[in-house]
């Protein structure tokens, strides 16, 4: 018989199955036959094997004949004792049984008859989650972070990578969120790609040729049809980010191929299938975003199955260091003078950890591996951080007196500026309708603060 | 006299003995002929079971 598991490379388990019906044990054994089965037939055959062996997995049916009084949950029991995975299979699934079920150990609880998908799905949630649960270390390579809080919340998020659920990542600009996706997905068990896109990169015509592709001759210049985003993420996961900066008409289109898993390409009439997961990010607070109307609240539902937040760089400065010794593994290593560092850590770090690993970059090729507080000061713009606490600390008038009045309105207007290109992901048009100002203006305060015109997104 | 208690071991039995037939119906296709002939015999003998049970749940009601 073909094992309706063999499509992917799958590790092989150890499992028990303890049911008293010969047609499900050969249904049981016909899914399971990728792996090293044991069937038992009665309680007193499965718990001499729970004695004797180790197994990964139990499948527990709890009726054991006509006449029998569940007695597969004394078996769940024992099975539970022993570290085994127990997932009780049965049709006895009142609720009263799944509680007893749940507090004798069980860790599944799936009704007969539908084996096909839900051992499928047992399998690969035991096997992602072992795999999550020995790869704690992801916050010493993947996900760097020291911060408890941070480390809770991307722990919590992949107990739900194998899982169907969409996830919604919150936080500002450059704290990792795509990174946080890419682990996500790296740890769902999905067979396909991951495929990103950032949605505030595009105007709305362009974003929908991205995500749903097109047919030669479907516009001026499509020369040739092309996939879209969509379609590459079949089996896999979609990660939209800056899904706030997505048009009401475009999250309209998106909702529609979300809910029916097909769409049609750009001048096409041939709808294609795609069954995509997604993971979407966004800097705004979404709540906010439905309220004044520039997201649409069916969308939201559909997006925000496990929502994480990722705090800025600045509200976990125990991650600055340990971020540096990554940037730089393989590479040259950095010293950092006290005065450098403590003025790093104080640093308001408005670009995250993008900040951070660009600064690392241009430390690193310097001309000499310690870093003093002056190499420090010259690539991080703040002029002192002590100036910028003042003026952030409604010091604005202090500094006036100190700086003199246009200095002090040079300074609001650029934190403005940087701020709102920040929050456009870079977009500089954005930037320019957002806050209603000339290119000129753009251009004099970006130059000023020495922040670089020709690089980043226009 | 059939109790009610006696009725729902019918019934439980009898959801999971369809529930095997319908499992082992949808795996059928891919069964080996020798695989297919054992499935077959298996099927058959559910298929009884299921009768008999109705049989008995006729009789209860």
């Amino acid at each position: 018989m073909h094992s309706l598991l063999s499509g992917g490379v799958m590790e092989k388990l150890n499992i028990l199955v303890l049911e008293d019906d010969k047609l499900a044990q050969k249904v049981m054994a016909a899914h399971l036959a990728a792996h090293s089965v044991d069937m038992a037939g009665d309680l007193k055959a499965a718990l001499k094997k729970i004695e004797a062996s180790k197994y990964d997995i139990g499948f527990f049916d709890l009726m054991l004949g006509p006449d029998d009084d569940y007695s597969g949950l004394k078996a769940i029991t024992a099975a539970a004792a022993k570290g085994i995975y127990c997932v009780v299979v049965s049709s006895s699934d009142s609720d009263e049984m799944i509680d007893r079920a749940y507090a004798l150990g069980a860790n599944d609880f799936y009704a007969k008859g539908n084996e096909k998908a839900n051992i499928e799905d047992i399998l690969r949630k035991f096997l992602q989650n072992r795999k999550a649960a020995a790869s704690g270390d992801i916050f010493a390579s993947a996900f760097i972070t020291e911060d408890a809080e941070t480390r809770a919340a991307a722990a919590e998020a992949l107990k739900y990578a194998p899982t169907e659920l969409p996830i919604l990542i919150l936080g500002p600009s450059g704290t990792g969120k795509t990174s946080l996706a890419k682990i996500l997905h790296e740890h769902s068990g999905r067979d396909g790609a991951f495929v990103s896109i950032n949605c505030s990169a595009y105007t709305e015509d362009l974003l929908e040729a991205e995500l749903f592709g097109f047919r030669k001759g479907a516009f001026t210049g499509a020369a040739e049809a092309r996939k879209g985003r969509l379609l590459e993420a079949h089996k896999g996961t979609l990660f939209l980010d800056e899904i706030g900066t997505m048009s009401l008409n475009m999250q309209m289109k998106l909702l529609k191929s979300i809910e029916e898993r097909t769409f049609y390409p750009l001048g096409s009439e041939k709808p294609e299938h795609s069954e995509f997961r997604i993971i979407s990010a966004t800097l705004e607070d979404p709540q906010a975003l439905i309220a004044q109307g520039k997201m649409r609240f069916d969308l939201f539902q559909r997006i925000h199955g496990y929502n994480i937040t990722l705090k800025p760089l600045a509200r976990r400065r125990a991650d600055i260091f340990p971020l540096v010794q990554h940037f730089t593994k393989g590479r040259r290593r950095l010293s950092f003078s006290p005065e450098a560092k403590a003025f790093m850590e104080a640093y308001s770090w408005p670009g995250n950890v993008r900040e951070l690993k660009k600064f690392t970059d241009l430390v690193s090729s310097g001309r000499e591996g310690r870093v003093d507080l002056e190499t420090a000061r010259k690539h991080l713009k703040e002029t002192s951080c002590a100036q910028t606490a003042a003026a952030a600390d409604g010091g604005l008038y202090a500094y006036a007196l100190a700086n003199g009045l246009e200095a002090a309105l040079d300074k609001v207007s650029a934190e403005l500026i940087t701020r709102s290109l920040r929050e456009n992901g870079g977009i500089r048009t954005k930037t320019l309708a957002d806050l209603k100002i000339s290119t000129r203006l753009l251009y004099a305060t970006l130059k000023k603060q020495g922040i670089d015109i020709e690089g980043g997104n226009k | 006299m059939t109790t009610s208690t006696d009725n729902s071991k019918l019934l439980h039995d009898l959801r999971s003995k369809c529930s095997s037939l319908k499992s082992a119906a949808e795996l059928y296709k891919d069964c080996s002929a020798a695989e297919k002939k054992e499935m077959l015999a298996l099927m058959n003998a559910a298929a009884a079971e299921i009768s008999k049970l109705l049989v008995q749940l006729e009789k209860a009601a």
